[in-house]
């Protein structure tokens, strides 16, 4: 199942999608990009649910979000979920 | 069994305008990041002895006149907030007795749906009544926010918008769909000052009678149960987002509208938006933009115009109006 997730490379091709931002770096905290904040976040989760409806993400991917938390960390959570969605 | 027209529409906003810049100011963040996060720059607030019901007063009033009508003609009025003037009785009936209203009165609350779900109501009631109705939506929700909550103080405005129905054989509901999820009702609450939890000293010392919004989780569901309300409201008319003329959400957040507006496809050309001026005016967000694009000569018979909002609970509702009318 893991296969059919993004990789944290394309995560970061979404945001910057939908973000407008110029780069995102995916080891960078996301509270300190400067171009993407919350509202892009759920945006680009919006976007997320939609493609891979199988997959139980939500907002609490981004619940305990503090200046550690990178997009690699997301990713992690992300496959952490599919051997939930079964 | 009757259609309806909308024979008369009117506004009331608070002449006190808070600025972003000011507003920035006072939370310690620039006017830039408050526009970006949410495209308002100004808002209305009400001053000292303006509350929800004066507001909805003169907008019922103005919208009476327009229709050339006066309370004694109207047979039912709706009154559609989330702010009401106290807790008992409905702010309705304070709206009843100013503007003369000769028939029944009740409220609607559904937070920011309100207006939506009270034109659906109303049409029901045309049905079978057919005499006029007045429905008011009107908010001051600068008086229940935190003034250092930042997330919500940025967003919300005060103000009160009006329409009359009256009877017509023609109908102007093209198609329409409410809904509601209330296991989202955490999303947006005042959790203080009801049945739950009666207002003690102590619930005012911790700020409990002031709204909490999860930013987040309204967001992401303002976008889901928007989009496919207006997605059920196209199939069931029969038209597509290109057969649309003009497009009324409820004014909550610029990005929340342009959001909802490339997931649906509908064009942006089409937006008709004061979220800039007024800021969230919640249930009286769609009849005040629906108010200011017919007096300013946007809307014209035959145009399909969609109104479509959401609101905390969760709900939300849209409709689909020929103005105009079309022969039954």
């Amino acid at each position: 199942m893991s296969a059919e997730l993004p990789t944290v490379e394309e995560l970061a091709t979404q945001l910057q999608a939908v973000s407008g931002a110029d780069e995102v770096d995916v080891d960078a905290a996301l509270l300190q990009l400067s171009d993407v904040d919350s509202l892009d976040l759920m945006e680009w989760l919006y976007g997320f649910q939609n493609q891979y409806p199988h997959i139980p993400a939500d907002e609490s991917l981004f619940k305990d979000i503090d200046d550690s938390t990178t997009l690699r960390t997301v990713h992690q959570r992300l496959l952490d979920l599919v051997p939930a969605a079964g | 069994m009757s259609g309806f027209e909308i024979a008369g529409w009117g506004i009331s906003v608070p002449d006190q305008v808070l600025t972003s810049t000011e507003l920035g100011d006072r939370l310690g963040v620039g006017e830039d990041w408050i526009v970006s996060r949410c495209g308002i720059n100004e808002r209305r607030i009400v001053e000292d002895g303006q509350t929800t019901a004066s507001l909805a007063i003169e907008a019922g009033r103005r919208a009476l006149d327009k229709a050339g009508l006066t309370g004694a003609d109207i047979a039912h009025l709706i009154v559609a907030t989330a702010t009401p003037e106290q807790l008992s009785p409905a702010t309705s009936a304070f709206v009843h007795t100013a503007l003369g209203i000769a028939g029944s009165a009740h409220d609607v609350n559904s937070e920011c749906s309100g207006f939506v779900y009270s034109l659906v109501t109303a049409a029901g009631l045309m049905m079978m009544d057919p005499r006029p109705i007045l429905i008011v939506g009107s908010d001051t929700h600068s008086l229940t926010v935190n003034p250092e909550d930042r997330d919500l103080s940025i967003l919300v405005g005060d103000g009160a918008g009006a329409v009359v129905l009256t009877p017509s054989p023609d109908t102007w509901i093209r198609a329409w769909n409410l809904g509601a999820d209330g296991s989202k009702h955490d999303s947006l609450k005042v959790v203080a000052g009801g049945s739950r939890m009666p207002t003690t000293a102590e619930t005012v010392a911790q700020g409990l009678h002031y709204a909490k919004i999860n930013g987040n989780e309204i967001y992401l569901n303002a976008v889901r149960f928007t989009v496919r309300t207006v997605k059920q409201t196209l199939e069931q008319a029969k038209v597509t987002v290109d057969d649309v003329d003009h497009i009324i959400p409820h004014q909550a957040n610029i990005r929340i509208i342009n959001s909802i507006l490339s997931h649906t496809g509908l064009d942006p050309a089409k937006l008709v938006t004061n979220l800039d001026r007024y800021g969230n005016t919640a249930s009286a967000s769609i009849p005040i933009a629906l108010a200011e694009a017919l007096d300013g000569g946007r809307i014209n018979n035959g145009d399909l115009v969609l109104l479509a909002g959401f609101g905390a609970g969760m709900t939300w509702g849209s409709v689909l109006l020929e103005w105009g009318g079309v022969s039954t």
